[in-house]
């Protein structure tokens, strides 16, 4: 390991700690990025299959409830990534970023460290809504490449995901100032895009601009792969991981250098 | 001379929107004190972020122990922000524990160093309490716990006793003194004019972002003479002035309306002959000891607002 590293690592571990500590101790946040994507599965899922019964070839012999269940693992790391970047806020405005600022550590050593964080505690809890799905009798997860291969892509699927989401949110926290701004954005920007990713409905059979507009949606490409992945039988349907692997690589690279990149700014 | 632990050569820094400080020249060495005084906004806190490294000079040189205030360079460096830095979830030891490992402290080291410090700054008994649960006093003390958990060699410190208790603030000073006499250099900005006179080797006072006046206390404050008189008096004009500075025992006399500020040799026998003359003009007075608080008057020209002591 080189010299200059140790101490950046010795860094990004200590932050790391820190934000475990404090997503422990702030429940109603960690119960609310669980409960909620799962609250959701239970009742839109139950409610649409039993209540409107589609017959929409694509959901095959499995119900709504299956085919939504990627989406809300997708969705628990957009909540986790929310919270943390609220972190964020809540660390400059307390003047605690300021004195992690004042370390031997450059400005870029510590929003990486934060980031890190960031993406560590978002991937774990959407991992937990991972395995509840794939335990809860009710879920039909058909893991057409098998569930160790099918997993593990997901796990990749879920980091690169949240990589995106941390460094679009160092962007987003460059430009503006405050917590209230950034939420308004979030909401503004994120759940929209989020709704048209594919999450709640397969885009194989929207209109064509809805389709349209789903290709250029960032979000759409981690939602199609996990749905490739744990939920579809057949790769029929979804653009696959020869198109949403190098795209969602691509976007998660670009996001986070970008971010870090303006994260200076984000850090005055 | 000994080593500068810190240098400014020129200095200065723009803030969006006209801001800063503009030439500034300082100059601290090991186990000395200077006190920067000045009003909010005078451009205290931009030079002690300037040295802090968190900004750097639009021109000319800023140097921290002979080199740049570079993020290595602060390996030798203790800053306490004006606002305390605390995080609500995390507990005492907790937050000192971060910032030993950022510096990059071993385990055995840090576990002395955090326990000693705790047991220093008297905040040992709430080690494990979240901060959230901690007074304004006991964060200040955490604060500068956490500045000092890497044994600096310059401490920079913004309003460090703002809003403090006597007896919290006086806890404060008692540890940076003991620091200084240790060999610490200790660089404060402030608006407390008796603690800076109390405290300094050296007080510059910082007007508008710029050098007013620099020198020791007693060096300041030897043109005054021993009392200072504060008016209130809107209507007083010219020849209300110099009929003044034409008293005897009366020295220079700074007008900035409605203010009136002299230094007089005793106020005494000049306030009474002040009154028969001008009784009914006068809205209110103010009589002290002369300090640097009438220095900073007299210099630049108006009060310091927010000033401290009498």
């Amino acid at each position: 390991m080189s010299a200059a590293l140790r101490p950046a690592l010795g860094a990004w571990a200590a932050l790391l700690q820190r934000d475990l500590r404090a997503v422990g101790r702030s429940r109603s946040q960690l119960y609310s990025s669980i409960l909620f994507p799962l609250m959701l599965l239970a009742l839109l899922g139950a409610g649409v299959s039993e209540g409107l019964r589609p017959s929409s070839p694509i959901l095959g012999a499995g119900d709504y409830t299956d085919f939504l269940a990627p989406g809300m693992i997708a969705m628990t790391a957009i909540f986790a990534s929310t919270f943390s970047s609220a972190g964020f806020y809540r660390d400059r405005e307390s003047g605690m970023l300021r004195a992690l600022l004042a370390s031997p550590h450059g400005v870029r050593t510590i929003l990486f460290g934060k980031a890190l964080a960031a993406v560590v505690i978002g991937s774990a809890q959407s991992v937990v809504v991972l395995a509840l799905a794939a335990a809860i009798p009710g879920i039909d997860l058909a893991w057409q490449f098998g569930w160790l291969g099918g997993a593990a892509t997901v796990i990749a699927t879920i980091l690169a995901l949240n990589v995106m989401l941390n460094g679009l949110a160092l962007l987003i926290a460059a430009r503006v100032r405050t917590m209230q701004g950034f939420h308004l954005i979030m909401n503004l920007a994120l759940f929209p895009l989020f709704f048209l990713s594919g999450a709640f409905f397969p885009l194989e059979g929207a209109p064509d601009w809805l389709r349209i507009i789903s290709y250029v949606n960032p979000l759409t490409y981690p939602v199609d792969l996990i749905q490739y992945s744990c939920w579809a039988s057949s790769p029929e349907g979804l653009l696959g991981p020869a198109v949403d692997a190098p795209v969602l690589a691509a976007l998660a690279l670009g996001a986070i250098l970008l971010g870090l990149r303006r994260g200076p700014a984000a850090a005055q | 001379m000994s080593e500068a632990a810190a240098e400014l050569r020129a200095a200065t820094y723009r803030w969006p929107g006209g801001r800063g400080v503009c030439g500034i020249e300082l100059r601290i060495e090991r186990g000395r004190w200077i006190t920067l005084l000045g009003p909010n906004g005078a451009g205290k806190s931009t030079i002690l972020r300037l040295l802090s490294g968190q900004i750097e000079s639009d021109e000319g040189e800023v140097e921290v122990f002979g080199e740049a205030p570079s993020a290595e360079a602060r390996r030798r460096v203790g800053v306490v922000f004006q606002e305390s830095t605390t995080d609500d979830l995390m507990t005492v030891r907790e937050t000192l524990e971060l910032h030993a490992r950022l510096f990059g402290l071993s385990r055995g080291e840090r576990g002395r160093r955090i326990d000693e410090l705790l047991d220093e700054l008297e905040i040992a008994e709430r080690a494990g309490d979240a901060c959230a649960t901690l007074s304004g006093g006991l964060r200040r003390r955490l604060d500068l716990a956490r500045a000092l958990v890497h044994e600096p060699k310059l401490l920079l410190l913004d309003e460090p006793t703002l809003g403090l208790d006597p007896s919290s603030a006086e806890a404060i000073w008692g540890r940076l003194r003991g620091l200084r006499d240790a060999g610490c250099a200790i660089l404060v900005g402030s608006n407390d004019t008796a603690e800076a006179e109390v405290n300094s080797d050296e007080v510059i006072f910082i007007d508008e972002g710029s050098v007013a006046a620099r020198g020791a206390p007693t060096e300041l404050t030897a043109a005054l003479r021993s009392d200072a008189v504060e008016l209130d008096w809107p209507n007083c004009g010219e020849a209300e002035v110099a009929a003044l500075e034409e008293m005897e025992g009366v020295g220079a006399v700074r007008s900035a309306p409605p203010m009136l500020h002299l230094t007089v040799d005793r106020a005494a026998s000049f306030v009474p002959t002040l009154f028969q003359r001008w009784g009914g003009e006068i809205r209110g007075i103010q009589i002290r000891e002369s300090s640097l608080r009438d220095a900073w008057f007299q210099i630049v020209g108006r009060p310091l607002d927010g000033a401290g002591g009498s």
